[in-house]
């Protein structure tokens, strides 16, 4: 038996599952349904999602993207100079201190206590001028994360752990060469360590170079009423005391400037939550707030693709059914006597229906997202950016993980030969994860592992924006974070689809028929 | 045609739990004839023809199609079409359709499956959804899947089930037309007499074996024994004539010819009186001899021209010597009386 | 009344009833067990609802109820069994109500003893996981009376399940569309809520979803932000059963067998 063989055969076995599929009315029905009904709630779910920014005007500031296309936060407070071609700055961090905002106690009245965020981030920066989302690299103390090193906001190099205080300063030196900039920290101004290399994108000769401050806010996460959670940031400061400051190369004698970068304005003119900066015999503190970081806060445009839970279920019934029906009336016989071979007999039938689904979940996901994040705009949303890339591994990431689903369903329908339990075993394995990780009173620990081991992992694919450990957010899976990669993910879907597979191919093999 | 047109069956065993379904049953079909596959209901033969589709697994046992095991055939239905039940299809698929996907499963295109359907007399009915047809509609779909590939063997099981009169002439003819072509046909029944006039060869199973395999003609030859039926005045005189050139002699009264065949069997072995060679008058059965008012011999162990022969040499008058055939349902019933595991509860329970 | 004993030895001579009855109790029981073992309420306190965390395994053990009650139905269809029934009790609707009355007896049975399972089961571990009275969580018991309704009305909720799925599937005749669409009805509707930020279409449609508004009768806590109260939302689920049960019947007695 050659190998070529086999795979003539195979695809003339497929070419009869197919042939089989496209002639039961109610199965090629079904496939349409699937599609219409991940459309249709889709569609129907972003129309009923609004958002408006408030104002006179209800116009919402445009959000800053930055090089790499990404929505980015870029508010700080930036002390800085110009810097022509090659140099460095070097300080010393002396104290990186904070303020929290509590809960209200007593409505009205804010409540304030010092404290340090985690991501609390004071250190040297070199940016492409001050525009937001322009590119840069920084190199940091942390609140709670020791040094870093990070730039073009989604990138993040960790450098020693320790922290900062007055007995133990932290010493700080970026040096620019050419494209490359490099960062080095150290515990006494004369034994350096290389924290990590970077390339923004970009970068002209002329550059700022300076001190800056950050903080993003600070983070709650309550139980919801009803299932899932609520997340609120409440606003946080930190304030870094700089002193040996030193900046060698081109600085063409010009002095330091403040700036409060993307600092908002409120309607009497004045700045919200300004940030600041002083100088006094060398010392520099600088306080700061907001973030420089990939954005959080928007829409993704897999929201759109809420819908495909019952597409999915469809599927799975036309799945199961597409075997169950063979065994309700003795057809399976006449189809093992076409194919003997049993394993390459149900190969077929699972490559037929894994192309089928696919083929579906391409035109489903494919009308539905930029249908959807058309109508979520119209409706004032802000969708976060993606890539080309990305948008394509959201559409044919929702058709794989309906192939997978189909294939899964499948091999349970081979095994158990009766659709409501094969269909009800598909649905409690893919479906029902999904609905109890993101909308149930699951805590979020739960939910993560819902999603890490049953075949809902898969829904990975679909998740558009990465989460960044460097960014403060509630990653959880209902806020449309997964525990898993997108293809770590998908594989672990694939994996139960094989293993099911397999079994179903061990049983039919060995079952008389 | 592709492939050797036989079907070897060697030692097949297979327990469904506490029942043994084959009991060691071989046998071969060759090409050319149609082959009948009989036996009472539950005696094994849809049991053996799922073991030879590759459909169920023997426990013990080879059953190969040309040579090979279904299982490793390449194009199977190139090899063996298969008719085993005729509702096994898809309600809501159409009758083309249903041909289809299995014509896409062998290489094979559309062309093929419309020569089929013009084949068995669907045409009319090609695009309706094969859950609404009748019984004798689904059983030419079947056939017209069993012809699909050309192949150089077929097996039928039951296939007039449900026909009617004019479609069981068809098939009859059709399955004649096959064999000639050279392939092998194998056929499946529970009634012998869907047989008659259509098998030339026949395997008859009963308990999972084969009590039989044997020609048609050979088996009808062997129950009928070489009976020949003499009428004459005198009996006594060609009793005596006949039994001492070796034949075996019975009376069987003026109007045996009236009673029932069936009942005839049915009680052979103690029949109303044997006169065997060498014995002038041996009795069996206990009873008096009486032949006074009989007036039919049947005679078997002689071919009817030596009797002839004999009597004119004896002068032993006759009327009428004709050469008895036992009907195929005689033989039948002959082969399987211990083998037929369900016997209706009336009868013999009454008689006892 | 023949209909109803006829259905009756129908269902208790098929082994399936059996056991899916047994999987429901079994299924729920465990599922309730696991997710007070799951959840803790640590010393600063939790907003969780006790007695509907106890219960929680409810939305699982549906899952069981509705294949019994689509096979029920669906199943005759499958085998052409219906119009054997049907030549035995020409009338329908006898037919429908008998089976009703039969699968609303047995959900009930079944439903009770999967309810006293999950509330004996969160009594035990609950405490152990923090729902002590020092954080405001007294021991769970049946003599509380948002806690008994709890737990009655999950009975009802369950035994409206099995209406809703029997009706769905005596309208569309095939068990596999049928369990797929109920499932839909259920699970699907159930996280339309949480996909439309606008507060007011996710208010609605939560009022409107069978298994959010059904499952509000085991809220004991945080009852005024419910979009629904705790009988409003189970007569929700009787409304969306009683339509499938009407839609079913009427389909039932108009159509052909």
């Amino acid at each position: 038996m050659t190998f070529a063989y086999g795979w003539r055969s195979l695809a003339r076995l497929s070419r009869a599952e197919w042939t089989k599929f496209r002639t039961v009315r109610g199965w090629v029905l079904g496939m349409a349904v699937a599609v219409l009904v991940t459309v249709g709630l889709g569609l129907f779910s972003a129309s009923g999602s609004h958002s408006s920014c408030g104002g006179p005007s209800d116009v919402c500031p445009a959000v800053p993207l930055g090089p790499g296309g990404e929505a980015v936060d870029d508010k700080f407070f930036f002390v800085h100079r110009t810097l022509d071609g090659d140099g460095s700055i070097t300080v010393r961090v002396t104290s990186l201190t904070g303020r929290i905002r509590l809960p209200d106690a007593t409505p009205g009245v804010r409540r304030v206590v010092p404290g340090v965020e985690p991501w609390a981030k004071a250190g040297v920066m070199i940016k492409d001028g001050t525009r937001q989302g322009a590119a840069y690299a920084a190199l940091m103390v942390t609140g709670r994360h020791g040094v870093r090193m990070q730039h073009d906001f989604v990138h993040d190099t960790a450098g020693g752990r320790s922290g900062v205080s007055q007995a133990a300063p932290r010493w700080l030196r970026l040096t620019r060469a050419g494209d490359e900039l490099t960062g080095y920290e150290s515990a006494d101004g004369t034994r350096w360590a290389k924290v990590g290399t970077a390339r923004p994108a970009g970068l002209p000769a002329a550059v700022q170079v300076g001190l800056f401050a950050a903080c993003p806010g600070d983070l709650t996460v309550r139980q919801a009423d009803l299932g899932g959670a609520v997340a609120a940031l409440r606003f946080a400061e930190a304030t870094a005391a700089f002193d040996h400051v030193a900046v060698r190369g081109g600085t063409s004698g010009g002095s330091w400037r403040d700036d409060d970068i993307g600092a908002e304005r409120e309607p009497g003119g004045a700045i919200h939550h300004p940030g600041g900066a002083t100088r006094a015999g060398g010392v520099f503190t600088v306080t700061g707030n907001g973030d420089i970081a990939p954005r959080t806060d928007g829409q993704m445009v897999e929201k759109t693709l809420s819908g495909l839970l019952a597409g999915l279920i469809v599927v799975i019934v036309v799945a199961v059914v597409f075997v169950t029906a063979e065994y309700r009336r003795g057809l399976i016989r006449t189809t093992l006597l076409a194919g003997p071979r049993r394993g390459r007999t149900l190969t077929a039938k699972a490559v037929v229906i894994a192309a089928v689904t696919f083929a579906a979940g391409v035109a489903a996901a494919g009308v539905t997202v930029p249908l959807g994040a058309h109508i979520l705009r119209a409706n004032g949303d802000y969708l976060l950016p993606v890539g080309p890339l990305t948008d394509l591994r959201v559409v044919a990431g929702t058709a794989a993980l309906l192939a997978v689903t189909a294939v899964l369903a499948l091999a349970l329908g081979t095994v158990f030969r009766r659709s409501a339990v094969a269909i009800t075993g598909a649905i409690a394995l893919v479906v029902l994860p999904r609905i109890l990780a993101t909308t149930s009173v699951l805590p979020v620990d739960a939910s993560r592992w819902l999603l890490r081991v049953t075949p809902a992992a898969g829904f990975a694919l679909q998740q558009s924006v990465p989460a960044y450990p460097q960014v403060t957010a509630f990653y959880s899976p209902q806020a449309g974070y997964y525990p898993l990669a997108p293809w770590a993910g998908f594989a672990v879907s694939c994996g139960y689809a094989v293993l099911a597979l397999a079994l179903a191919a061990l049983v039919l093999r060995r079952r008389d028929a | 045609m592709r492939g050797e047109a036989t079907i070897e069956v060697n030692g097949l065993r297979k327990r469904f739990g506490p029942t043994l379904a084959l009991d060691g049953m071989s046998f071969t079909v060759r090409p050319g004839r149609v082959t009948g596959f009989v036996g009472p209901n539950g005696a094994g033969k849809s049991t053996t023809m799922r073991v030879v589709l590759g459909l169920d697994a023997a426990d013990e046992g080879t059953a190969l199609v040309g040579g090979r095991p279904y299982r490793s055939l390449r194009e199977p239905l190139r090899h063996v079409g298969a008719l085993l039940d005729a509702a096994a299809l898809q309600p809501s698929r159409s009758a083309r359709g249903h041909l289809l996907w299995l014509a896409h499963s062998q290489g094979l295109g559309a062309r093929r499956v419309d020569e089929v359907i013009e084949q068995v007399g669907l045409r009319s009915a090609a695009r309706r959804k094969a859950g609404g047809f009748s019984l004798g509609m689904r059983q030419r779909l079947g056939i017209a899947a069993a012809l699909l590939g050309d192949p150089p063997v077929l097996m039928l099981d039951e296939p007039v089930n449900g026909l009617d009169p004019e479609g069981v002439i068809w098939i009859r003819g059709l399955l004649r037309s096959l064999a000639a072509q050279g392939r092998a046909v194998l056929v499946s029944s529970h009634l012998m007499g869907e047989l008659q006039g259509t098998a030339d060869h026949l395997i008859v199973v009963g308990r999972g074996r084969v009590i039989a395999d044997t020609g048609v003609t050979e088996l009808i030859a062997a129950v009928s024994r070489g009976r020949v039926a003499v009428r004459t005045p005198e009996p006594e005189r060609a009793m005596r004539t006949l039994a001492r050139a070796g034949a075996t002699v019975t009376v069987s009264g003026s109007d045996a010819l009236a009673v029932s065949r069936s009942e005839t069997f049915a009680a052979s072995g103690n029949g109303p009186l044997t006169v065997s060679g060498g014995e002038a008058f041996a009795v069996s059965g206990g009873e008096a001899f009486a032949v006074s008012g009989g007036d039919l011999l049947t005679v078997s162990g002689l071919p009817g021209e030596r009797i002839v022969a004999l009597l004119t040499a004896d002068s032993v008058p006759f009327s009428e010597v004709v050469a008895q055939r036992a009907t195929l349902e005689e033989a039948y019933l002959e082969l399987t009386r211990d083998a037929v595991e369900f016997h209706a509860g009336t009868g013999r329970e009454a008689v006892r | 009344m023949r209909e109803l004993r006829a259905e009756w030895t129908k269902l208790r001579t098929l082994p399936s009833t059996f056991w899916l009855l047994l999987a429901a109790v079994a299924l729920t029981v465990t599922v309730s067990a696991a997710a007070a073992a799951i959840v803790s309420c640590p010393s600063a306190g939790c907003r969780y609802d006790a007695p509907k965390i106890g219960l929680s395994g409810v939305q699982a053990g549906q899952a069981i109820v509705v294949i019994l009650a689509v096979l029920s139905a669906g199943g005759e269809y499958g085998t052409g069994m219906i119009r054997t029934t049907l030549t035995a009790m020409p009338r329908r609707t006898a037919v429908l109500a008998a089976k009703a009355t039969l699968l609303t007896a047995l959900t009930s049975a079944a439903g009770t003893a999967a309810v006293l399972g999950s509330v004996l089961a969160a009594r035990l571990i609950l405490p152990g996981n923090g729902f002590v009275p020092a954080h405001g969580y007294p021991t769970l018991s049946l003599a509380d009376g948002p806690t008994l309704r709890a737990a009655a009305g999950s009975v009802v909720y369950l035994a409206l399940i099995a209406l809703l799925g029997l009706g769905v599937a005596t309208a569309v005749r095939d068990s596999a569309t049928a369990i797929g669409l109920v499932f839909g009805l259920l699970y699907v509707l159930s996280v339309l809520p949480y996909l439309v930020t606008d507060p007011y279409w996710g208010r609605f449609l939560w009022r409107i979803s069978p298994m959010n508004a059904g499952l509000a009768v085991q809220s004991t806590a945080h009852l005024s932000s419910l979009p629904v109260g705790p009988w409003a939302g189970l007569c929700v689920l009787a409304a969306w059963a009683g339509a499938g049960l009407l839609t079913g019947g009427l389909l039932f007695r108009l159509r052909d067998a």
